[in-house]
């Protein structure tokens, strides 16, 4: 039966050969569209798909102290990293690792959740492992598919002191810090970042730059041979930092301290470097790095006494009579005034309806400028506001570094008030306080706060007669000076010599800070600052002076009581370490 | 009229037959890329299994050239109950993940019984619509054919195979026409596929429904026709939702993702957004031969048989993809040339419908690797490996080198 005629006509035939040819020209558009006008793009694509950019952690730079020993160094340990993507079964990778490992499980699937960023981006499980687990790792390296491990640099604390306060704490990059962070693209989840102290003032120096390793992976993710179109970038470790601590000092302030609340300051005026800070109570500085049980973390938190408050920049204190100094330099730049006239102190003070006492209840009898500083009397001071108003003597205490931040390289800074008739309008109103309110400031009671960094900087301007650099950590190749302060070479001389009284004269309140010995000068003054919260504060400030160098220490003695009993003592001590490790320090 | 003329070589559609040996070289390289590195017997290496399948694909074709034509004729209902029994045997085997489209015959390899039905049916409608022509005026002459595919078509789309029954069903609407049905019955044969796809949006099926109105009126049937054709359409539109819930999840997923790839980047459209990054990455001229990434870094899925015009993309670039598919297409308009050109009616129909099935596998493979329609696991003719879709793909060209020679025998 094939007889049947083809009918099929001329116009079917064209219009099946044009459906035909359409169908292969949208096909071959499609194409040219994707491999001609797409090319970058999907040449891109097909680059990513492949190329696995693996990112090194940095070294962090090194804190030293000012002779170069180790004050925070770098422990070398291990992290265990996930690719997720390379993950053939998350569950039960993740069980063999915390078999192998000895890890619990719940911790991994954890930290996975804690650092996913990505499925192509190495995920953190682990930290602080062993060389000896890491050694088991690879012996399962083949249930291992998408684990890998890396050398982590921890913080590490190899001196004999704690210095917590000044050199800070690291913390880890979470989350919400890496999203903080302006230049959130340098750094990766679990990386380290200055929190705190020296650690966070340097971060850009001590961080140093992540390293990039590029490999070549199949669709399971497994390593495919090297890439030679891109090419890897070392990490470039951090700088390390030089301090002004000087270890030894350090230690033996933080032993004097290590009972007490308070602070103290161990520097060199000229230059303003800090040889040693305390901030008392402080903590173990590898209080952060995660190694410490969690009820030691709680004691910490909870402890009455706020050890994690970095007292040196943060606390503010009434000075009391060791700002005396600032009233006398402005009673001696007054033309009318006479250091040499006594004044008659009995031991109280009638300015209108309101009787001021002397600290010295039976009164110091006939005193003079110089007296009045070495047995710190208040009623010749109270004299001061025969000459001044509040705005003037402000101003003075303003000269020396009070009321305003002096700039320490160690953040939170607070600058502390001094008292001026705008402060006092706003904080009582324009009726609600009275002239009297000058007789409290220029004994360094009542508004007045400062913290101890700010009276640090203040002895210094006194010893080196407004001389001094700002105070500073880090040791800089260019020091920042204070404002100049304008007071004659002999208002100088006599301060100099009324401190030394201070010390050096029997009948001074500072006496109990000389340790008697030959050829050591030592200028000071001391406080016992009335707070509103409890006992007094014990201040003691000086400087001494031996084989033509100079170094300046402050003591505050938290609730200590008298100045002249409690922080002298302290000082004392230190004075004498002081001696003893002169040739130590370097003066560079 | 028919040529009265004995058989001779000199006579045989060289044009087809070295197009598709061309298409064949090209796919031989691919796979030969594919397979550098591969370790495994010869049959798991697909360069060395296309070779080997080259031996009964070859030999099979050369031998229809040698049946007589009529026997062809004669036995085209006899074949086509084959294809019936052959793709309903595998439901007896044990399932293959979950799918009954392979026949074991206790050999160690399998076949895809499928492959073979379509060009049983493709002849058995070639058949019927050739002895049948003088009705083809009528509606109800399109019934019969409409049933003839349809049986195959279902049962392999229960295999489930929705690529293969889509290409045993698109023959039907080009011999349909080729035979002088009133387009206008090819238009109700659509309408119903229509009204199904487009019941999943309201604007669009609203605007299908006012076309199928005008179709209808225009056409002019009797008004309780009319009715019947637009309300039975209507009504199967409403219907497809219920329908689109009696398919199985993986056609589900292959569809939506087609229309989201971002709802399961690493199911379905993982794989269209590795085929399009691996075609597009190969730019004019590809990355060079044995050197695409996509390919050799496995990215790219079955890179050998659905996925082998990525790879031939990528490594080989556009100019190739030219040529390809510029041969691809000369091969079926030379076979719909010989089909009209052809003295019996037969021999035409069956040309077209051969036409169609392979032009159906280009497009769907092709339009498939550039993200243009859903992933349906179907092969290009002649390249792709595989081995009961190569044999196939020779027999037709033997029926095709056959039919395409006009004598009497």
């Amino acid at each position: 039966m094939l007889k049947a005629d083809n009918l099929a006509s001329f116009k079917q035939y064209i219009f099946v050969v044009a459906i035909t040819w359409i169908l292969i020209l949208i096909l071959l558009l499609r194409y040219f569209q994707l491999q001609i006008l797409g090319y970058d793009q999907y040449s891109k694509k097909a680059n990513t798909n492949r190329i696995r950019k693996i990112t090194t952690s940095a070294p962090r730079g090194l804190i030293l102290d000012r002779n170069r020993q180790i004050l925070v160094d770098n422990l070398p340990t291990y992290i265990l990293n996930t690719i997720p993507g390379e993950l053939v079964d998350k569950k039960t990778t993740f069980k063999t690792v915390s078999n192998t490992l000895g890890l619990d499980s719940n911790m991994i699937s954890k930290n996975y959740k804690k650092y996913y960023r990505g499925k192509f981006i190495p995920t953190r499980l682990a930290k602080d492992l062993t060389f000896n687990q890491i050694s088991r790792l690879e012996e399962n390296r083949i249930d291992l598919e998408g684990i890998y491990y890396q050398q982590f640099p921890e913080r590490y604390f190899p001196s004999k002191t704690r210095a917590s306060h000044i050199l800070g704490y690291v913390k880890e990059v979470n989350k919400e810090i890496r999203n903080s962070f302006l230049k959130r693209d340098e750094y990766e989840l679990g990386d380290i970042t200055g929190w705190s102290g020296l650690e966070k003032s340097y971060e850009e120096f001590l961080k140093g730059k992540r390293g990039v390793q590029f490999y070549q992976v199949d669709a399971f993710g497994r390593e495919a041979g090297h890439i030679t179109d891109f090419l890897p970038v070392d990490p470039e470790p951090g700088q390390n930092i030089l301090t002004t601590i000087d270890i030894n000092i350090q230690y033996i302030i933080e032993g004097l301290m290590s009972d007490k609340k308070g602070v103290v300051i161990v520097g060199i005026p000229e230059t303003g470097e800090i040889l040693g800070a305390v901030s008392a109570p402080d903590f173990k500085p590898d209080l952060f790095t995660g190694r410490i049980s969690e009820n030691d973390w709680k004691s910490v938190l909870s402890d009455h006494d706020k050890p994690l408050v970095n007292r040196f920049n943060r606390g503010l204190y009434p000075p009391g009579s060791i700002v005396k100094m600032v009233t006398a330099a402005a009673l001696l730049d007054n033309q009318d005034f006479d250091p040499h006239k006594t004044e008659e102190c009995l031991g109280a003070y009638q300015f209108g309806d309101r009787v001021f006492g002397c600290w010295n209840i039976e009164g110091h009898g006939s005193t003079n400028l110089t007296s009045a500083i070495s047995k710190s009397c208040d009623i010749y001071f109270y004299k001061t506001i025969d000459y001044y108003n509040l705005d003037v003597l402000s101003d003075f205490f303003m000269e020396f570094g009070f009321g305003q931040p002096v700039g320490i390289d160690i953040e939170g800074e607070l600058k502390g008030i001094v008292p001026t008739v705008d402060y006092m309008n706003k904080r009582y109103g324009r009726s609600g306080w009275s002239k009297g309110a000058l007789l409290n400031f220029c004994i360094g009671q009542g508004e007045i706060l400062v913290t101890p960094i700010q009276v640090f900087n203040y002895i210094n301007l006194i010893a080196t007669r407004g001389n001094a650099s700002l105070p500073h950590f880090v040791r800089l190749n260019k020091l920042k000076k204070n404002k100049f302060i304008n007071i004659k070479e002999e208002h100088w001389d006599r301060l100099t010599l009324d401190m030394k009284e201070v010390v050096m004269s029997p009948s001074g309140t500072g006496k109990n800070a000389d340790p008697g010995i030959t050829g050591l000068q030592l200028f000071g003054k001391t406080g016992t600052a009335e707070n509103p919260h409890g006992d007094d504060h014990a201040w003691f400030i000086g400087w001494m002076e031996f084989n033509g160098v100079r170094f300046s220490v402050v003591v505050l003695h938290e609730n200590g009581g008298s100045g002249g009993t409690v922080a002298a003592p302290i000082a004392r001590k230190i004075f004498e370490n002081l001696v003893k490790e002169n040739n130590l320090i370097s003066q560079k | 009229m028919i040529l009265n003329k004995s058989f001779s070589y000199s006579e045989l559609p060289f044009k087809i037959i070295w197009a598709a040996i061309f298409l064949c070289f090209i796919g031989l390289a691919i796979l030969k890329s594919i397979s550098q590195n591969h370790v495994g017997d010869l049959l798991s290496n697909p360069f060395t299994k296309q070779i080997i399948f080259l031996i009964p694909a070859l030999s099979l074709s050369f031998i229809i050239i040698h049946i007589p034509r009529y026997s062809i004729h004669k036995y085209s209902y006899a074949f086509y109950c084959i294809g019936i029994l052959i793709v309903i045997l595998p439901f007896f085997n044990q399932s293959h993940a979950g799918t009954y489209r392979w026949l074991n015959f206790g050999l160690p390899l399998s076949i895809q019984s499928s492959e073979f039905a379509k060009i049983f049916t493709t002849i058995a409608l070639a058949r019927y619509l050739s002895d049948n022509t003088l009705h083809m005026k009528k509606f109800t002459s399109v019934i019969m054919p409409i049933i003839l595919v349809l049986i195959p078509t279902l049962i392999v789309l229960n295999q489930p195979d929705l690529g293969t029954s889509i290409v045993m069903m698109t023959p039907l609407l080009p011999m349909l026409y080729w035979s002088g049905a009133r387009p206008f019955y090819l238009f109700l044969i659509l309408a119903p596929v229509l009204s199904m796809l487009t019941a999943f949006d309201t604007t669009v099926f609203t605007v299908w429904a006012i076309i199928l109105g005008i179709t209808i009126i225009s056409a002019r049937p009797i008004l309780p026709v009319s009715l019947f054709l637009f309300f039975g359409n209507i009504f199967l539109g409403l219907l497809s939702p219920l329908m689109w819930n009696s398919l199985s999840t993986y056609q589900q997923s292959r569809i939506l993702t087609f229309i989201n790839p971002e709802k399961d980047p690493l199911g379905a459209a993982y794989q269209i957004i590795q085929s399009k990054t691996a075609i597009g990455s190969g730019g004019l001229l590809g990355k060079g031969w044995g050197e695409g990434t996509q390919t050799h870094l496995k990215f790219l899925p079955v890179q050998e048989s659905d996925f082998i015009l990525s790879v031939l993309g990528e490594e080989l670039g556009f100019i190739l993809i030219f040529i390809v598919l510029s041969t691809v297409g000369f091969l079926i308009s030379q076979i719909i040339k010989n089909s009209y050109e052809s003295k019996d009616r037969f021999s035409s129909l069956a040309l077209i419908g051969v036409a169609t099935i392979l032009l159906s596998h280009v497009f769907v493979n092709t339009a498939m690797t550039v993200g243009l329609i859903p992933v349906k696991g179907l092969p290009f003719p002649f390249i792709s490996a595989g081995g009961s879709f190569l044999v196939s793909s020779f027999i037709m060209i033997g029926l095709v080198s056959k039919l395409s020679v006009n004598y009497v025998d």
